[in-house]
């Protein structure tokens, strides 16, 4: 439907923006902060910190996306909505699907002596170093 | 900065040189000959016939879906035409290749193609046959229906709409040149790596492969952005998601796959231009790369993009069963479910293509099981259509025929799918002709469904029928030709012959081989019928004039515009009451295409860019190819230009009067049935007839 | 029964052809480009799993690794000039939403200008690292990294020639339909890269301090 109006600055798209480009530069910055405070301090163990940085950055990212791209279910936004929602279990699915793979592939064939932290050298099946 | 390659180098023609040229291969000769004999007739006859200015200005230039659409479908004619030609040399080589003591010619110690030809002959059956001929061909279906479907006047994107085909047509040109100029890549039309990296591939054969390849990828990213967005925001008033017709759910189902996956093999292939233009180490064997990313990555796209050929061939035996068998389609909200089923268990499959290479037992077990868990939602659709034909008025017409044996081929390929899809299973079939023979099965399915399509919706695009005799004598033929070729390719399989070999080494498979050949014959005889059912079809056309509704039970809404198809499609936008609108006027004696009152429209012009958008593109990827570095600077530099200068074009669309669409809507009308619509070639004048 | 809708509607008195429909250029417009920019993020995605797998330690192959090549503080100091950039432009849309053109110009320019500065910071890093020798053919590693860290900068350097042509449509077509659906799509990219850096920072980055 046409908006009824003559000027396009009207659309309701452009009428989303607001303070929340300020709110989102402030809480982004501040989480952005906390993770490279958290990273300096060595708040926690590697394992615990990649977690916590991990968090941080999916609140930032979701937080942005309200605020900076206005995802929501209103009438202008609600199929770009869902559009995101479509694709965010296929970006999780590649990246997760493809690092499972990998993972035992490197486990499984390579010769990884210390190098591989992650993968004691005993483990490295073919062939030793 | 460029990784250094050794060989002669010329600023002005990169390493392109006189001895690229396959003068001294009477094959390529031949084939050269045809080409250009086959151009300065086309050449000749459109000048003959004064049609240049009508290509240029009606075609070339256009940005209507239909004409765009019909382009798509010549792109893909060609090159299917080209693809069928590489398998009748590779089953002649195989079948001629048999044993020690078989002949040899033309330098080949056995047969008539040397290995490394024998490769690149492969390499572009399958690139051709999956991105060139398939894909152009239901692309360019979807282009003509969708917005038919839902009763819009063009795409979202008419002018983004014309940049994708000509992106497409510049790929396809590009593997043609290929032909001629250089050679084409010799790793398999997935791409085998490390053989396509520089120290093993150092020819022009994988850069060709390559570009051909990302500007079709481009295109089709770019068609499928704008097939969702078509059908999310331009569907007529009243048209609900609950009344879309089930061929535009394929649509729907399949460009959400290409949308997401296209991307990736971009990427994929970028990453394989930086290894191999810049030295980085994403494939190599050694320096920390891993060659195993190119497979991951290729495949997230490859395996989905079977479904997104695959979906809109659903879609359109959902639309021919319903409407030959005289009931709406059984289980509608079933199949929609099963087509976006299809496309989210699409992501999850892709690693069952390398299941013998060494992942863990865990992972192979979960591809395992994603891959038959395709099974349910494509056992959905075969019940929903055998449900649909259940106690129906069936008519075995053209379309129906091919429908229901692609139904057939389903089975067969589906059925050996799920053979494969056992790791275990997989182990002892992988890389045998079993393989090849089940994928053809799906990729011929496609082909039926597309036959039935085409002669479906032909009368709808063209305005008159195709010819019923010679048409079923190319379907039997083209049947028997199917069994003939295929049913030994399953058995050869088992017998455990490899897939790829130039040289057969045990002569008891040559039995086999020759009756491949005998099939390869049929079909060849096959497309005889093919051409003499379009030359009787077009000589009776006005016998054969279709009227709004070719098929008399048709349900969908494309069905309620004249045939052929204005350019702007209906004179005034309908309301939808239905999910099978035509259906549900005619049920109640409203099915008149005369509204009460007439309306401005309001169109797109047409415009060249698109097409200069294309031949850059070729530059820039023919530049690539022979790193012919000035190319690629002024093509890249004149395709920015060209997309700036295009935005301040403010004027890109015109309106059409009512008054002029009342008096277009007349001189349709007013023609007597039994005559075409004018004394036009095609069918209707306003069919093909664009303001500008 | 095919039909949706109920038995009971009259055919005869319902309306058949829709009149006065028009359809929202600048929501289709805008649909569009996010569908594109879903697309790229794909392309984003399919970077991170590259570096996922050649992200280990043999994958540098004994040359400079994560700890050598990402400086946290450097980026963090990036992270500030992207979201003051992407603030600036979120202020030009706050001006475009009450068609002060004046503004808009304004504002596009200080997000252009502020780019420039994550760009300069950006181009510093990735010389400095050339220069000591960590370059993207060196190791598989490297190359998955630069080319994440080059993709983002080509983001950045295509929203800066982006706003330089909508600068020069403002001020002369003004807020047109087709200016401000322009406006709208570069906001999308522009905001839409800074969550993508969120993601850069953290992986790339920060990780690199981690392990």
């Amino acid at each position: 439907m046409t908006h009824g109006t003559d000027n396009a600055w009207e659309h309701p798209e452009v009428q989303l923006a607001g303070g929340g480009y300020v709110a989102a530069f402030v809480v982004g910055l501040a989480l952005m902060g906390l993770s490279f405070w958290m990273v300096r301090g060595h708040m926690f163990a590697p394992a615990g910190l990649a977690i916590a940085i991990s968090a941080v950055a999916a609140v930032a990212a979701l937080v942005q996306c309200v605020l900076l791209l206005h995802m929501n279910v209103s009438r202008t936004q609600v199929w770009q909505t869902v559009a995101l929602v479509l694709f965010i279990p296929l970006f999780v699915l590649t990246i997760g699907l493809t690092s499972w793979m990998f993972h035992g592939l490197y486990r499984r064939t390579m010769m990884m002596p210390a190098a591989h932290a992650g993968a004691p050298a005993t483990q490295a099946q073919a062939g030793g170093a | 900065m460029f990784v250094h390659i050794d060989g002669p180098w010329s600023p002005l023609l990169g390493r392109l040189a006189l001895s690229e040229i396959p003068y001294n291969n009477p094959i390529l000769i031949g084939t050269f000959a045809f080409a250009a004999l086959l151009a300065v007739v086309l050449v000749g006859l459109v000048t003959y016939l004064g049609l240049w200015r009508t290509i240029w200005r009606d075609w070339l230039t256009s940005v209507d879906h239909k004409k765009i659409g019909i382009m798509y479908i010549l792109i893909g004619l060609v090159m299917l035409f080209r693809g069928f030609m590489d398998a009748v040399m590779m089953r002649a080589q195989q079948a001629m290749a048999v044993g020690p003591h078989s002949a040899g010619y033309l330098d080949s110690p056995h047969g008539y193609l040397t290995p490394y030809h024998f490769d690149q002959i492969y390499t572009a059956h399958g690139t051709i046959m999956i991105l060139f001929a398939a894909t152009p061909l239901l692309v360019g279906i979807m282009n003509i229906l969708v917005p038919l479907q839902i009763g819009a006047r063009d795409m979202a994107y008419p002018y983004l709409n014309a940049v994708s085909l000509w992106l497409t047509a510049a790929g396809a040109a590009l593997v043609m040149a290929s032909l001629f100029i250089g050679d084409f890549a010799h790793a398999g039309w997935f791409g085998i790596v490390p053989v396509m990296e520089l120290p093993y591939s150092p020819g022009v054969g994988v850069d060709y492969w390559m570009w051909a390849f990302q500007l079709s990828a481009v295109g089709t990213t770019l068609g499928g952005i704008n097939l969702l967005a078509t059908i999310v925001k331009m569907r007529a008033p009243g048209m609900t998601w609950g009344r879309l017709p089930i061929f535009t759910w394929a649509s729907l189902s399949a460009n959400l796959i290409s949308l997401s996956t296209f991307p990736v093999v971009t990427v994929a292939l970028a990453l394989l231009a930086l290894d191999r233009y810049f030295g980085t180490h994403f494939y190599t064997a050694g320096l920390g790369g891993n060659l195993m990313l190119y497979n991951d990555l290729f495949w997230i796209w490859g395996h989905p993009e079977v479904y997104f050929v695959i979906l809109p061939a659903f879609g359109m035996i959902s639309e021919i069963v319903p409407t030959f068998s005289e009931k709406p389609l059984f289980g509608y909200l079933g199949m929609v479910l099963a087509s976006l089923g299809i496309a989210g268990v699409s992501w999850g499959v892709w690693l069952h293509h390398f299941f013998t290479m060494a992942a863990s037992p865990a992972v192979n077990a979960f591809f395992s099981i994603t891959t038959m868990a395709v099974g349910i939602p494509t056992g959905v659709k075969v019940f929903n259509w055998a449900f649909t034909m259940f106690r129906g008025r069936l008519r075995f017409e053209l379309p129906m025929m091919w429908a229901s044996a692609a139904l057939f081929f389903l089975l067969v390929g589906g059925l050996t799918g799920m053979m494969n899809a056992f790791a275990t299973n997989d182990y002892m079939v992988h890389n045998s002709v079993f393989v090849v023979a089940h994928f053809h099965m799906m990729l011929l399915l496609i082909v039926y469904a597309i036959f039935g399509g085409v002669n479906y919706w032909f009368p709808k695009v063209f305005g008159f029928r195709l010819e019923q005799r010679f048409g079923k004598m190319f379907f039997w033929l083209f049947t028997a030709g199917t069994a003939v070729v295929f049913i030994p390719m399953f058995t050869l399989g088992f017998m455990g012959m490899t897939r790829r070999l130039a040289y057969v080494a045990f002569p008891q498979w040559g039995p086999l081989l020759d009756i491949e050949v005998v099939g390869i014959a049929i079909y060849v005889l096959s497309a005889v019928f093919l051409v003499a059912q379009l030359y009787v079809s077009f000589r009776d056309r006005a016998k054969n004039r279709a009227g709004l509704d070719a098929w008399e039970t048709s349900r969908s809404l494309e069905w309620m515009t004249h045939s052929p198809v204005p350019f702007y499609n209906f004179a005034v936008t309908p309301e939808v009451h239905a999910r099978d609108e035509r259906a549900w006027r005619v049920a109640r004696g409203v099915d008149t295409v005369r509204p009460e009152r007439y309306e401005d429209i309001h169109m797109p012009r047409n415009t060249a860019i698109p097409l200069w958008l294309g031949v850059l593109s070729f530059g820039l990827a023919f530049g690539l190819v022979w790193r012919m570095w000035w190319l690629v600077e002024v093509c890249a530099v004149a395709i920015i230009a060209l997309v700036v200068i295009r935005s301040f074009d403010h004027d890109t669309d015109y309106t059409i009067a009512a008054k002029e669409i009342e008096r277009m809507e007349r001189a349709i009308r007013d023609v007597p049935s039994g005559r075409p619509a004018a004394d036009d070639v095609i069918g209707g004048v306003p069919a093909f007839r664009q303001g500008v | 029964m095919s039909a949706t809708t109920s038995g009971t509607l009259d055919a005869k008195k319902s309306p058949m052809w829709s009149s006065g429909h028009g359809h929202d250029v600048i929501s289709t417009k805008t649909l569009g480009f996010w569908l594109y920019l879903l697309g790229d993020a794909m392309m984003f995605t399919a970077l991170f799993a590259a570096y996922a797998v050649l992200g280990h330690a043999f994958n540098a192959a004994g040359g400079p690794w994560i700890r050598t090549v990402a400086h946290a503080g450097v980026a963090f100091r990036e992270t500030a000039w992207l979201f003051a950039s992407v603030l600036a432009y979120g202020f030009a849309m706050m001006a475009l939403k009450k068609g002060n053109r004046g503004g808009v110009l304004l504002w596009i320019t200080a997000a252009l200008l502020i780019a420039l500065g994550f760009l300069a910071v950006d181009g510093h890093e990735v010389m400095a690292l050339f220069r000591m020798g960590a370059v993207p053919e060196r190791s598989g590693f490297l190359s998955a990294f630069f080319t994440l860290v080059l993709y983002h900068g080509l983001h950045v350097v295509v929203g800066i020639a982006w706003m330089l042509v909508m600068l020069v449509q403002v001020a002369s077509a003004g807020l047109t339909e087709k200016v401000v659906y322009r406006l709208l799509n570069l906001r999308l990219f522009w905001h839409f890269q800074a969550v993508m850096w969120v993601f850069m920072f953290t992986f790339l980055y920060l990780r690199g301090a981690i392990v």
